[in-house]
């Protein structure tokens, strides 16, 4: 009887997710629409990434993040937010920690805000509707970096 | 109204959902109306304001929605819940925001309000002094009717 050691390992591939080491990235999504965060989690945690917490808006995004510090390495960080913004909060987060990872997430049509939200420090953004493909490529390339 | 404001929205609503629900969609005839209308149940609504302003409605039963909110979830949605909400909310952020961009990149400058959902039975909208151009789209899921009343500012 063959065993599973007799077939070559070609297909096994180390989920997106994971560090080098095997231990999962650590997220946070900021967003007010539940939906938009419902869906990027799924996305991510299928990848393996671990999402770490979530928040509804810019203020509460803003504290997740400075009580999950240093356990977490991306953000997911949308623009139009009630409270605070997401720029303002992309700010704020480069206030308390420049290494951060914050990727914007915006409809089309907020090119001007996208720009000021890259010059303010976000490392990347991704147009809605997402794209599962997108998402990730978008993640693991800032990750990578 | 000028039917240059309402193409945008028929173009973006068309490829937005094309896209997000992975299907066909048939544009039906555009029709005007200016007296108060029904509304089918589920309405999700996004006001404008600046040069030009006015509001698009977002119209379709509730099955409707349960369907569409049911497949951008990947997952059968049964009621009108917090998610099903925000999803139809989502659906038309995302139609709007595509439309919006091309009014910009037409030299018409308004901002937007953040989109509300109406649930109920027997509504009706109402314009005063603004007719409403409305499209039907027809999905696998059931019609959507994207209801435009857009006017320049006086």
């Amino acid at each position: 009887m063959k065993t599973k050691e007799d077939f070559p390992s070609i297909n096994e591939r180390m989920p997106e997710g994971h560090r080098p080491d095997g231990t999962p990235f650590r997220i946070l999504v900021v967003d007010d629409s539940m939906f938009v965060a419902k869906q990027i989690t799924q996305i991510l945690t299928s990848e393996g990434y671990d999402v770490v917490g979530q928040a509804a808006d810019g203020l509460l995004g803003l504290e997740r993040y400075k009580e999950l510090y240093p356990n977490v390495d991306l953000v997911t960080m949308d623009i139009t937010m009630p409270n605070m913004d997401g720029i303002t909060a992309l700010q704020k987060i480069i206030e308390f920690d420049k290494n951060a990872r914050v990727i914007m997430i915006s409809a089309l049509g907020k090119q001007d805000l996208v720009k000021q939200a890259l010059l303010t420090g976000a490392k990347n953004y991704i147009v809605k509707p997402l794209d599962r493909k997108k998402v990730l490529e978008r993640i693991s390339h800032v990750l990578s970096k | 109204m000028r039917v240059e404001y309402i193409n945008p929205f028929v173009e973006s609503a068309f490829n937005v959902m094309r896209e997000v629900l992975n299907v066909d969609v048939k544009r039906g005839e555009l029709y005007l109306k200016s007296t108060s209308m029904p509304v089918m149940g589920v309405a999700a609504i996004v006001g404008l304001a600046g040069d030009v302003e006015g509001r698009v409605l977002f119209d379709m039963d509730r099955p409707t929605a349960l369907k569409i909110a049911s497949a951008m979830n990947g997952e059968d949605i049964t009621t009108m819940d917090d998610l099903a909400k925000a999803t139809i909310t989502e659906l038309a952020n995302m139609i709007t925001a595509q439309a919006v961009t091309k009014l910009h990149e037409l030299g018409f400058r308004f901002d937007l309000t953040p989109p509300a959902i109406f649930t109920g039975d027997n509504m009706e909208v109402s314009n005063q002094d603004v007719e409403a151009l409305i499209v039907p789209m027809e999905t696998p899921q059931g019609k959507v009717e994207i209801n435009v009343a857009i006017r320049e500012r006086a």
